[in-house]
């Protein structure tokens, strides 16, 4: 068996290099005009890990219970309000705990001013100020509701169903609707940047391209090295590709519907396939090769606008697939990507200290160097990670529901120019 | 990224008498013996405890760092040239590896 697959590697290899002589381009993007050959890839079998197995270090939850971007799995909203009698009895100290404990799904601070919880350190605003909740005459059962599951009264909310989902059980409701009755006053911000009304957006002023500023360019070199280095098949990039210029708008592209494969290429899955059909080698995503490829493929198309195919049939079926999974609800806290990434929604607003961007403005920057974490991340690990943190289970970084998301998104980032490796946060 | 290059930006050439601006970076985790992994135990402290820079032998400028330095370490600081020559960096890690690289002026 891996004889022959290495026989079929070599063979396509030898295909590159009558391509080559022959003065035919392998890269489509390159000559548009001539019949299309088409980039060697390897079919077979996944281009990450199997079975795919969370990264080290990430929480080790298991939301199988709730939906994916792959599969519904998720309990079903009620159909109506709970009847809850006025007076609740429930223990406002510990509701005032509650609602600041990070450890149950990022806390309510995370979205709302709540007069003094938490000492009112960094809250968010995606919801409403409830600093004065208790003087709204809201009666309990309303209160309850509102936290056990808040789409009984408003279907387009993006309040987690804390109670259908199982992040807080009835008594534990009912004593954070006590200390919501508590609340009568507005907050005291011991400063101005506590104040999420007041927070300044943040700015990122550094510069990216800039090897002392951005150790996300010090995997250039390391992809540089390995465009040169010969794989199994004797075989390197540069026996192929003699020239990178050729490969300037060839990312910008990207990811593309693939007929071969029946789903959308992003850059990642594409050097692992390709590589492996030309070189030999099994650079699988998330592998550091793979990155530092990834990110090299992509820097040479710097300052090119985005420019993906989503009218070719498969691209459009695709693209209209990623957009329904982008506002599909995910995970125990049943968060959309629109959910907190468009601006009618939580979008532009604080989640905590931390800012929720736009789709737009998403995408021209990645794989990008995460300060925070002294690592470069792709696009998919950072899809993974927003499901992770929603508390849904992550897809392996070749799924193609991530490929369809990542074709909806970059579509939604056409005409940015592509500014690889970022660095944020 | 450990075993990444230093990143040095110092100028190719300079006129006698000039103050050039030089700037160093070395990738490294500045580990601070103050965290602890996931079991509970301490992270044994690594870190980048001394910096020094030469010109033609002589020493220019020398640090001493501490934990609180944050990782990939970067020092920007101005020399004063008289004439051609050769800077030499030096890391020093705790665990003893040293990390060396020289770049050449030329002092018009």
């Amino acid at each position: 068996m891996e004889t022959r697959k290495r026989n079929t590697a070599i063979m396509f290899a030898a295909a590159a290099l009558i391509a080559i002589v022959g003065g035919v381009t392998l890269f489509p993007m390159h000559a548009p005009a001539q019949a299309k050959k088409q980039a060697p890839l390897a079919l077979d079998g996944a281009a990450s890990v199997t079975p795919w197995k969370r990264y080290a270090g990430w929480p080790t939850r298991d939301e199988s219970m709730f939906n994916t971007l792959a599969k519904l799995a998720s309990p079903p909203a009620p159909k109506e309000a709970r009847k809850v009698p006025d007076g609740i009895t429930g223990d406002a100290a510990n509701g005032e705990k509650l609602v600041a404990d990070r450890s149950r799904g990022g806390s309510c601070l995370a979205c709302h001013v709540m007069g003094p919880a938490g000492k009112a350190d960094l809250p968010g605003n995606v919801g409403p100020d409830l600093s004065e909740i208790g003087n709204a005459g809201r009666d309990d059962e309303w209160l309850f509701n509102y936290v056990n599951d808040a789409r009984v009264y408003n279907p387009e909310t993006v309040m987690p169903p804390w109670g259908t989902h199982h992040l807080f059980n009835d008594q534990e409701i009912m004593d954070i609707v006590a200390f919501l009755k508590t609340l009568k006053a507005p907050a005291k911000f011991r400063s101005v940047l506590d104040d999420p009304m007041k927070r300044p957006a943040p700015v990122e002023t550094r510069d990216n391209l800039d090897d002392l500023q951005n150790p996300g360019m010090w995997t250039i070199d390391r992809a540089k090295d390995l465009w040169k280095a010969k794989g199994p098949t004797g075989q390197s990039c540069a026996s192929c590709h003699a020239s990178e210029a050729a490969l300037k708008t060839w990312a910008a592209g990207m990811p593309k519907w693939e007929p071969r494969l029946n789903k959308v290429l992003g850059v990642e899955e594409f050097v692992y396939r390709h590589a492996k059909a030309t070189t030999g080698e099994s650079w699988l995503m998330q592998s550091d090769e793979n990155t530092a490829l990834a990110v090299y493929l992509r820097f040479l198309a710097n300052g090119q606008p985005i420019k993906v195919d989503i009218t070719s049939p498969g691209a459009k079926q695709a693209y209209e697939r990623g957009k329904a999974l982008s506002g599909r609800k995910l995970g125990q806290l049943n968060f959309a990507c629109t959910d907190c990434h468009d601006k009618s929604k939580a979008g532009l607003k604080w989640i905590r200290g931390q800012w929720l961007g736009e789709q737009r403005g998403q995408y021209d920057h990645f794989p990008t160097w995460r300060t925070s974490l002294q690592t470069v991340w792709d696009i998919r690990k950072r899809f993974q990670w927003c499901q992770v943190n929603i508390r849904a289970d992550e897809l392996p970084p070749d799924a193609k529901e991530y490929g369809d998301l990542e074709l909806y998104l970059a579509s939604a980032n056409a005409g940015l120019k592509m500014n690889v490796p970022g660095i944020r946060h | 990224m450990a075993d990444a290059k230093p990143r040095l930006k110092v100028p190719k050439e300079a006129k006698k008498g000039e103050v050039i601006e030089l700037k160093t970076l070395i990738a490294h985790v500045m580990e601070t013996g103050l965290r602890k992994d996931a079991s509970g135990k301490i992270v044994p402290r690594k870190i980048i405890n001394k910096f020094t820079c030469e010109f033609n032998g002589k020493p220019v400028f020398s640090a001493d760092l501490e934990p609180a330095v944050a990782a990939n370490p970067y020092l920007q600081f101005n020399a004063k040239v008289e004439e051609s020559g050769t800077f030499k960096f030096t890391w020093v890690d705790d665990d003893g590896t040293v990390t060396a690289t020289e770049e050449k002026i030329t002092v018009a």
